[in-house]
């Protein structure tokens, strides 16, 4: 435990990240401005990727973990996916490259990143969160392409919109802003995926004005030897009400990051999530909730499957400032631990400064129960069939819980599909 | 309910800032000189006529603590500590040692009745007069029904008293002070000291291990039970010193012991330090129950002065079927640093953790457990109760993890907070790490005001505001004060009416 013989040498990853900057810097979009905020996202890298010893990296070492940092490599091909949701207007991101061929749907607007790298105009938003966001230094220094969606006051936009944010084996950096005008409605797909070793890093910025609701869906299934650092930041206007869903179903180091604050009176936070965790993986979700307005409410339910020999992590934490009374919040994490080598970590916080407030969270972890389980055998199903079935029923709990039919059937169809391979 | 009568007497009567032991005493003191080195070590080592081999274990201890850094993890707040500013050593002149009552300044035992421990326990302290027969034969609890308990008190440095000797040991209970028992049962010390809480554990546990002072030592033989309660009073006097008491306690296979625990210290401006250490050692079938009811000065309303309590306790249920369980009420010191937890390494062991922390006035509690679950079959339970008021920072920390071989471990996690005004912060940070698919494990945190149903509801039935408050307030921590013996839970519940005076209402 001696902190006196700290600063060790650079691990391989750090230093391939530094040499990448190196040779990346005069290719990447945006110079002033943008530069000087690479470079101080870089000073953060320079100190080294967080250990353990930073309390929000707890469970994921990530020094220890980011073994293998690929170059970009911008021969690389990456194709458009099918949408999720049909209908839907598909912003593809392929290996860190926007499509110069933007869609068109009444009340919203679409920018390519890199015209706004380009011309600095996105530089503000390029600033890292404190010495612990590593992702958000990561992907600031080398933030190369993505979209910046907005979205008019008192528009109802009936398609879904997707950002396709999808690697070929590189390294790709990407970047989402979107902004969501007073009174306006929209269901945003978020799918991480791709083929290869790959190194992505994705950094989503919603935005909500009052009373504007939004319901995000994040799919990550990359490929089973690739590593997403994964962030996504919410700031909820007054009466705004916005709906995460997430769903982990892939990756060899996963983080995925939520950053949510409720800047608006009588704004809603939910988040519905799910990790399905197979092979040796790591896969880390962690979420820090900000009540900074009264009469503001919050729910959160995660769900979580562990076999081989994954290893999962959830931290949650709900900060109730001090101005914030009448806070309404409620976290669980529920595990169901399906193999004797995985395993899974929560941390659910409560920080709490008001005191007329409601906040709880539980969190469980156990296998499946064995009454259950004895109840379908006995009607002639076989245990296999029998498992599956009760943790598909643990799982589709939460996607039932999004209520929009087209929606829920295409979450089930990935569900299917993750346990035809790893069930 | 007379119990919450007495709460609201007792919240109505007292001001926010008066702490009923604060007082000092004037005892001519024996110190060693201020500062931190081997020769502070050597001369402890010395004063306590120790063998040598106990000087080399606290000057390794020291040699490692060097090499340490002071952890910042836990959600306090404080200028930092000069180690060279504090004695490491104060006695009572002319009290090298426990002695026979007679023997024991009388100025001494004026502290100790003033202390306000009941008159009877007093007599008890003075071996002098038994329970009379019969006068509370309503409670079926033990200390009463034995009208006894004996007593280790721990004052400053040293060990001034331990009373009903020979009656334990002829039960073949040993139960002494720490250095008493390094001099007399070496052998025991040096198997046990350490093995819990190694001196390389952390920053304080390291301090404690180069310069502890005292503590109490308690030994119960195999299949013995311990025929009384055993408990410790300690009490810091002296300015400017710091308290460093460590306590072992060893229950061989099938023994049963419980050990309580209590502690004040005078009313001052500067704040002083307290860097316990408690191990606990449990056999095949054995089990310890420890009650502490902590005190110490929590400072004036200003949040000047008060103690800084930075404690590490562990038990290690190292048999199979042993159990420990940790009772704590904590209503005193400026900071609490404090983590109970068991090692259940033992298979079928198990793990008990009930706790009530109440802060006001500007003192900050970062408390809770851990419970390692290393054996086959191990079980824990955690019931912690948080009430914050005033400026008070209360933290709730936990860890539960069970390890790869820790089949069906199973633990139960409760932990409520309650907050009183807006001007204080209740958090909860619990560590929950499952490597064992059968291992089941279930947590649930709540925090919140009492709430206005509540209150109404009592209310309605005609009785008052402040009591209803208190009423709640006491349902609220009830699953805690009943597994503290009967003695300490009449005295915890007037603590917490007392701590939270000029918040209720």
């Amino acid at each position: 435990m001696n902190m006196h013989a700290q600063q060790p040498q650079r691990t391989g990853a750090e230093t391939a990240l530094l040499e990448a900057y190196d040779s990346r810097l005069s290719v990447l979009p945006g110079d002033g401005a943008v530069t000087v905020k690479r470079d101080n996202a870089l000073e953060v890298l320079k100190a080294g990727l967080p250990t353990k010893r930073i309390e929000a990296w707890h469970y994921t070492d990530l020094r220890r973990l980011l073994t293998a940092v690929p170059q970009h490599d911008a021969s690389a091909v990456a194709d458009k996916l099918g949408a999720l949701l049909d209908g839907s207007a598909v912003l593809p991101v392929l290996n860190g490259v926007s499509s110069a061929n933007l869609p068109s749907v009444d009340g919203v607007r679409f920018e390519r990143l890199e015209d706004k790298l380009r011309d600095g105009s996105f530089a503000p938003a390029l600033e890292v969160q404190g010495t612990d966001d590593a992702i958000g230094a990561l992907n600031a220094a080398f933030v190369a392409d993505g979209y910046f969606v907005d979205i008019e006051a008192d528009a109802e936009i009936a398609a879904p919109i997707e950002l396709q944010n999808i690697q070929a084996g590189g390294q790709t950096h990407s970047r989402f802003p979107v902004r969501v005008g007073d009174r306006a409605k929209v269901t945003i797909v978020e799918r991480q995926t791709g083929e290869g070793a790959g190194l992505s890093t994705s950094i989503s910025h919603l935005t909500l004005g009052e009373g504007a609701e939004v319901l995000w869906i994040i799919v990550q299934d990359q490929p089973d030897d690739s590593t997403y650092l994964g962030q996504f930041n919410a700031a909820l206007g007054k009466d705004s009400k916005l709906t995460l869903f997430f769903m982990n179903a892939g990756g060899r180091l996963v983080r995925q990051e939520v950053r949510v604050g409720t800047a608006g009176e009588g704004s809603d936070f939910q988040l519905r999530g799910i990790n399905l965790l197979a092979g040796d993986t790591h896969t880390d979700v962690t979420m820090v909730l900000d009540h900074t307005k009264p009469h503001t409410g919050s729910r959160e339910l995660i769900r979580n499957v562990v076999t081989g020999k994954a290893r999962g992590v959830f931290q949650g934490r709900i900060n109730v400032h001090q101005i914030a009374q009448k806070t309404d919040a409620k976290m669980a994490c529920n595990t169901l631990l399906l193999s004797d080598d995985g395993e899974f970590s929560t941390k659910p916080e409560l920080e709490i400064f008001a005191d007329d407030v409601q906040c709880g969270h539980g969190a469980t972890v156990k296998e499946i129960d064995h009454d259950h389980l004895f109840y379908l055998k006995a009607r002639g199903i076989d245990e296999k069939t029998a498992r599956g079935l009760l943790v598909k029923a643990f799982l589709a709990e939460v996607i039932e819980e999004l209520e929009v039919e087209p929606i829920v059937e295409a979450l089930e169809a990935r569900l299917d599909q993750w346990f035809a391979t790893h069930g | 309910m007379p119990a919450v009568q007495e709460t609201i007497e007792q919240v109505r009567k007292i001001d926010v800032d008066q702490y009923k032991y604060g007082f000092e005493t004037i005892i001519e003191m024996d110190k060693a000189p201020k500062g931190l080195s081997e020769e502070t070590i050597r001369f402890i080592s010395a004063k306590k006529n120790e063998p040598e081999w106990m000087l080399e274990w606290r000057l390794g201890a020291f040699r490692r603590w060097l090499t340490l850094e002071e952890p910042t993890w836990a959600r306090v707040d404080y200028p930092k500590i000069d180690f060279q500013d504090i004695h490491y050593y104060a006695a009572p002149k002319n009290q090298s040692g426990p002695r026979s009552l007679d023997e024991v300044d009388p100025e001494l035992l004026k502290v100790y009745e003033k202390l306000g421990i009941p008159l009877k326990e007093q007599e008890i302290l003075a071996g002098v007069q038994k329970q009379p027969d019969g006068e509370l034969d309503e409670a079926n609890d033990n200390v009463y029904k034995s009208g006894r308990v004996a007593v280790d008190a721990v004052f400053d440095s040293v060990s001034v008293v331990t009373t009903f000797k020979k009656e334990l040991a002829a039960a073949g209970v040993i139960f002494c002070s720490i250095s008493e028992a390094i001099r007399e049962h070496p052998d025991l010390v040096k198997k046990y000291l350490g093995s819990v809480v190694p001196t390389t554990d952390n920053f304080y546990a390291t301090l404690n291990s180069a310069v502890f002072t005292d503590g109490s030592f308690v030994y119960v033989p195999k299949g013995v039970r311990c025929p009384m309660e055993l408990s410790t009073y300690f009490r810091i006097n002296e300015k400017n010193t710091g308290q460093f008491e460590r306590t072992l306690i060893i229950a061989e296979e099938g023994a049963y012991v419980s050990y309580l625990e209590g502690c004040t210290a005078p009313q001052r401006d500067e704040n002083q330090l307290h860097a316990a250490v408690v191990e606990l050692i449990a056999l095949d079938d054995a089990e310890i129950k420890y009650s502490t009811v902590q005190n110490w000065y929590p400072g004036d309303a200003q949040g000047k002065g008060g103690i800084y309590n930075f404690v590490t306790k562990r038990g290690d249920c190292r048999g199979d079927r042993s159990k420990i369980s940790w009772t704590q009420v904590e209503t005193g010191s400026a900071i609490t640093w404090k983590y109970p937890s068991c090692i259940l390494r033992g298979d079928d062991s198990r793990g008990e953790f009930y706790s009530i922390a109440v802060s006001n006035g500007y003192q900050q509690v970062d408390s809770g457990t851990k419970m390692i679950h290393l054996g086959k079959n191990t079980s824990s339970r955690i019931i912690s109760k948080g009430i914050a008021a005033g400026f008070s920072q209360n933290t709730y920390r936990g860890q539960v993890s069970a390890h790869r071989k820790a089949t069906n471990a199973r633990n139960f996690t409760n932990c409520d907070s309650l907050l009183i005004g807006d001007q204080c912060g209740a958090h909860t940070v619990p560590y929950i790490e499952a490597k064992n698919s059968s291992a089941q494990f279930e947590h649930e945190a709540t925090t919140s005001k009492i709430s206005d149903d509540q209150k109404f509801y009592v209310m309605q039935r005609g009785i008052p505001e402040e009591e209803a408050i208190a009423l709640i307030v006491n349902g609220f921590v009830k699953e805690v004060i009943q597994e503290l013996p009967m003695e300490f839970a009449v005295e915890a519940q007037k603590l917490i009416g007392i701590s939270l005076e000029g918040s209720v209402g």
